[in-house]
């Protein structure tokens, strides 16, 4: 008797015969990962590209998506996938965030990699903690950013006749006021939200960590009424006088070639900068790189950094591929490698950057985060979302920007927002 | 009076120098480098004519790992395009067709409700297909989105055809009932043909929407599928961290060529369908 | 759903004074291809309108949560500066963007309607603007207008040192260049109606009133104008409903910014769903983007309920 080969026969024939790899697959699981990030384009791009190939060369398949635009879209397109039940292996989330998403769908607990990896005491205890939201490692750090560096031109130096770095905000004025009677810009920062943020925390670590702790990350009302912010918001007032008055909304690299000149004389950033620097055709020697200024005490390590989120995965070839990740993304050389194209610095403490390919800048940030974990003076930007939820960030930093670019609004008036800001966004 | 035709002109001439300034300003940059246009200004007169930027553009230029250029992203938006736009509007003329002509109960109210969809914001709209798109199995598919502009665009497709089909005059139906046309057959043989006008209209402006639509495009999609305003996108996010001014005006050019296309050629018809279909 | 085959019954509107037939039972293909693609798309609109209006009263913020907290959402939003920045904001670059483009798409079809040669390349290169997508007009906009890369910079190194033009970055000043981009991009839409419109009165009330000796000024304001007021208010609904819906354009040009001075009811919208991962807040704030055109609507739908009533009595 002939089989009817029927159509329900077919699906049945062809589901098993799907199944049956996946057996195979659970004893030689080719490892593979689905990654969602935004890093599209530049150095960052770069960087996950090379990050992929060292995966691939580790025999694994790597498979990434690269969302263009701005993170929200990146959130977006995750939020998505999400919903519809299919989040990719690992996707870039950072600071707060992670533990809100981690909330949502079910993620990896990848704490015994962590163990066999001697990891934990590798990193500093603010990051690890926002990679542990639940008491055990879901996320991993990919590189670290020190968010309070004062870039100085070179060039700009010389024409304002400034021989050393400021290390304090009256230095910093002081210089500032010589480049501008050098007919300079004295600073040549961005005009987007991020950047607008990230000058007030500058200005505000710079004059207290302590208080940017209790004020920035805690929420705390008294300290958000006090007078270090009152100084922060004066002293942005002082910043956004002293930066190109055509600077809104355009990010900082607009100003590359005027800094590299030396019409412009300062840039207070992370150390991404100096990879924007190399890219636009800088070399070393036209610009160098310190810590921001810091009021008292030794500086401290204002942190950004990028992580990846481990979701739970639906096949044995994502788990494997997971587990291959982490591995490679927790190893000295590959992090090496990461901060070498992105210019940021390892995420682990224990990397010699002494090597060829990483700048002085790099090295004493470096040194800077050592220390600052030993002196426990980290703490986490607030302009790039580590320090807390997007929601609070965002409701923040409306009040920051708006201040930067309207000159009429007082500093006491800045401050009252930024409290009201808190408390509406709770 | 003479003068009053130099005027005319005068003012044409310089209005349309005025509008042609930024898409200038676009050509001109993209035969500029990108060093170049860095280091001096975003407009200005090319020191030497580059053209490799458009190559650059084309199939070189990266996002992320995969340095194809923008051209399968132009691909996958054609893929994208055609069918949505030619499917939304046939469907509109159809829906168009049937609520002008063949009246029923309630059916103002339906192209009411329908005509009410150009008012509801993109974002809004976003998870709501989240969730379509999931049960339907169809996310990170070009079908998928297919569907989304299909269903959008009936939208518009629909107001734009009711309004045209209206002022088709009674008789030519009655006559063609009486010869014992039905529904589908009046729809075809006398409908249809009518048709080009408006249906050049719906064209024009469902391509253009649906060609330069970014949001869902991004989300609904992944990796190498998705459309070309992604890839615009991602080049000017590069812009923050190294100049690429030349490759993005080039790469501008090349996925606005399509849609200028659609405009040269139906420019003409746009005007003659505009006449007598959005006109109501 | 009623079949049969009577003619449907004069009433008030004029397509039924037409004496339309019903549609006769043609069968399951007839009703699927009446009643599937338009139950679709009011469907849609429908259905996501009514979620998106349930969201908003519930504590939704990564993913929808169903928990319901009233009006919560609705008063938390409202207060924020940047929503009541985004309704001032509306209304400057509604009424700027839709006036000025009428404005400017009518300066440009009275003067294509005067014989001029080379109207097909002129009504090109005004249309052309239409073609890109909002995102590159947005972007190039935000090149030609910046003080130090565009415009201004040009100027001031031709020779004009005071020239200045720095709107785009003057916190009270930036809603206008939206305006100005806004404009560039629709004028050409608005001179396509327009002209359309001109080139289709009745040509006999034209000769009527050249043999009473109007002068093209009178022609113009006395006779084509007046016959072509319809088309008014279909561009001015389009364009309306285009300044509202504007996303792509504010958020290449200004960002929202310098700081939050540009910011639109779309914007807050994203803000707040997508940015601030709260879903809640944010679909209260499309819902009150949804109330608010439909106070504007509703005066258009008003009129062209009297004007069908007019014209049936006519």
């Amino acid at each position: 008797m002939t089989i009817k080969i029927t159509r329900r026969r077919l699906l049945a024939g062809s589901a098993a015969a799907l199944a049956m790899p996946r057996l195979s697959l659970a004893q030689g699981a080719k490892p593979r990962i689905t990654a969602i990030s935004q890093w599209s384009a530049g150095s960052d791009g770069a960087a996950i590209s090379a990050l992929g190939k060292l995966f691939e060369d580790r025999g694994g398949v790597w498979q990434h998506n690269p969302v263009p635009g701005f993170t929200t879209d990146m959130m977006n397109k995750l939020r998505a996938q999400i919903m519809a039940g299919d989040p990719p292996a690992i996707s870039q989330l950072k600071g707060p965030e992670i533990a809100a998403w981690s909330k949502i769908a079910p993620t990896v607990d990848i704490s015994p990699l962590v163990k066999a990896a001697g990891y934990a005491d590798k990193v500093s205890a603010e990051l690890a903690k926002s990679c542990q939201p639940a008491g055990h490692w879901i996320a991993l750090p990919l590189q670290v950013y020190r968010l309070n560096t004062l870039f100085l031109s070179t060039k700009g130096m010389e024409r304002a006749k400034v021989s050393k770095a400021p290390t304090t905000w009256a230095e910093f004025n002081d210089t500032a006021e010589k480049m501008k009677a050098a007919g300079m810009i004295p600073l040549a920062n961005g005009g987007n939200r991020p950047d607008d943020g990230q000058k007030f925390e500058i200005a505000l670590a710079g004059i207290s960590p302590e208080v940017y702790r209790r004020a920035i990350m805690q929420l705390d009302a008294d300290a958000l009424k006090g007078k270090e912010v009152l100084a922060a918001f004066e002293q942005l007032r002082k910043f956004s006088n002293y930066m190109n008055p055509n600077i809104a909304a355009q990010p900082w690299a607009v100003n590359l070639p005027a800094f590299v000149k030396g019409d412009m004389g300062m840039v207070l950033t992370g150390g991404w900068a100096q990879g924007n620097l190399f890219k636009a055709g800088a070399t070393v020697a036209d610009f160098s790189s310190g810590p921001a200024p810091q009021e008292s005490g030794p500086p401290c390590f204002d942190l950004n950094a990028d992580c990846f989120i481990f979701w739970k995965p639906k096949s044995a070839d994502l788990d494997a591929g997971q587990k291959l990740f982490a591995e490679v993304v927790m190893e000295p050389s590959t992090q090496e490698m990461y901060s070498k194209i992105t210019g940021s610095i390892p995420a682990r403490t224990d990397v010699n950057l002494a090597a060829e390919g990483f700048t002085d800048g790099q090295r004493n940030s470096a040194q800077n985060l050592r220390d600052a974990i030993a002196k426990d003076r980290v703490v986490l930007s607030l302009g790039h979302n580590m320090a807390q939820p997007n929601g609070m960030t965002a409701a923040m930093i409306d009040v920051l920007t708006e201040y930067v670019h309207n000159s009429a609004i007082p500093a006491v008036e800045g401050q009252k927002r930024l409290v009201a800001a808190v408390a509406g966004a709770q | 009076m003479k003068w009053t035709r130099v005027i005319v002109y005068a003012a044409l001439i310089i209005l349309a120098l005025l509008f042609l300034v930024p898409l200038g300003v676009v050509v001109v940059n993209s035969l500029r480098s990108s060093q170049e246009i860095a280091a001096t200004s975003l407009i200005g007169w090319p020191s030497q004519l580059v053209f490799t930027n458009y190559g650059q553009a084309w199939n070189r230029f990266c996002m992320a790992e995969h340095c194809w250029g923008i051209e399968p992203y132009m691909l996958n938006s054609l893929t994208l395009t055609i069918p949505a736009t030619i499917i939304s509007t046939l469907l509109g003329a159809l829906a168009g067709y049937s609520i002008s002509l063949w009246r029923f109960r309630g059916d103002q109210f339906v192209f009411g409700l329908v005509t009410l969809g150009i008012f509801l914001p993109e974002q809004m709209k976003l998870i709501p297909w989240v969730v379509v798109l999931r049960d339907l199995t169809l996310m990170n598919t070009i079908a998928g989105l297919i569907l989304i502009h299909t269903v959008q665009g009936m939208s518009f497709t629909t107001l734009f055809c009711r309004n045209y089909y209206v002022g088709i005059p009674q008789d030519l139906l009655k006559a063609a009932r009486i010869d014992g046309a039905g529904f589908f057959r009046i729809f075809w043989r006398i409908i249809l043909p009518l048709s080009p006008p408006i249906l050049i209209v719906t064209v024009i402006f469902q391509f253009t929407g649906i060609w330069n639509e970014f949001l869902y495009g991004v989300t609904f999609t992944s990796g190498g599928q998705q459309p070309v305003t992604a890839a615009l996108i991602a080049l000017s996010a590069a812009i923050t961290s190294e100049p690429m001014y030349g490759e993005q005006s080039a790469a501008v050019l090349i996925a606005a060529l399509p849609t200028l296309l659609v405009y040269l050629f139906g420019g003409r018809y746009f005007l003659r369908g505009l006449t007598a279909g959005a006109v109501k | 759903m009623r079949t049969g085959l009577a003619p449907v019954a004069t009433g008030q509107d004029a397509g039924r004074a037409q004496g339309i037939w019903r549609r006769r039972l043609g069968g399951v293909l007839t009703e699927l291809a009446i009643w599937l693609p338009l139950s679709i798309a009011a469907g849609h609109v429908v259905l996501f309108t009514a979620w998106t209006t349930w969201v908003s009263f519930t504590a939704s913020s990564l993913m929808p949560d169903y928990t319901w907290v009233g009006l919560r959402n609705y008063w938390s939003v409202t207060r924020t500066a940047n929503f009541q920045i985004a309704y001032v904001n509306l209304l400057i670059f509604g009424f700027g963007f839709v006036l000025l483009t009428m404005a400017l798409g009518l300066l440009l079809a009275i003067l294509l309607d005067q014989r001029v040669r080379g109207e097909n390349v002129l009504r090109t290169i005004f249309l052309y603007p239409l073609a890109v997508s909002f995102v590159v007009t947005g972007t190039v906009w935000s090149w030609l207008l910046n003080p130090g890369l565009g415009l201004q910079r040009v100027v001031q190194n031709l020779g004009w040192q005071d020239f200045r033009f720095d709107w785009l970055v003057q916190s009270d000043k930036a809603i206008y260049t939206l305006i100005f981009a806004g404009v560039w991009q629709g004028a050409g839409f608005a001179m396509a109606l327009f002209l359309a419109g001109l080139r289709s009165v009745d040509a006999d009330l034209v000769k009527a009133a050249q043999i009473d000796g109007a002068g093209p000024w009178r022609m113009y304001r006395r006779v084509l104008l007046p016959t072509i007021w319809p088309i008014f208010i279909t561009v001015f609904v389009i364009l309306l409903r285009s300044a509202i819906t504007s996303f792509d354009l504010v958020r290449a040009l200004t960002g929202g910014g310098p700081g939050i001075s540009t910011m639109l009811p779309t914007l807050v919208v994203y803000d707040f769903m997508f940015q601030r991962s709260e879903l809640g807040r944010g679909s209260a704030a499309a819902v009150l983007m949804l109330l608010s055109l439909v106070v504007v609507m509703a005066p258009y739908g008003l009129y062209v309920r009297w004007q069908r009533q007019r014209q049936a009595r006519a």
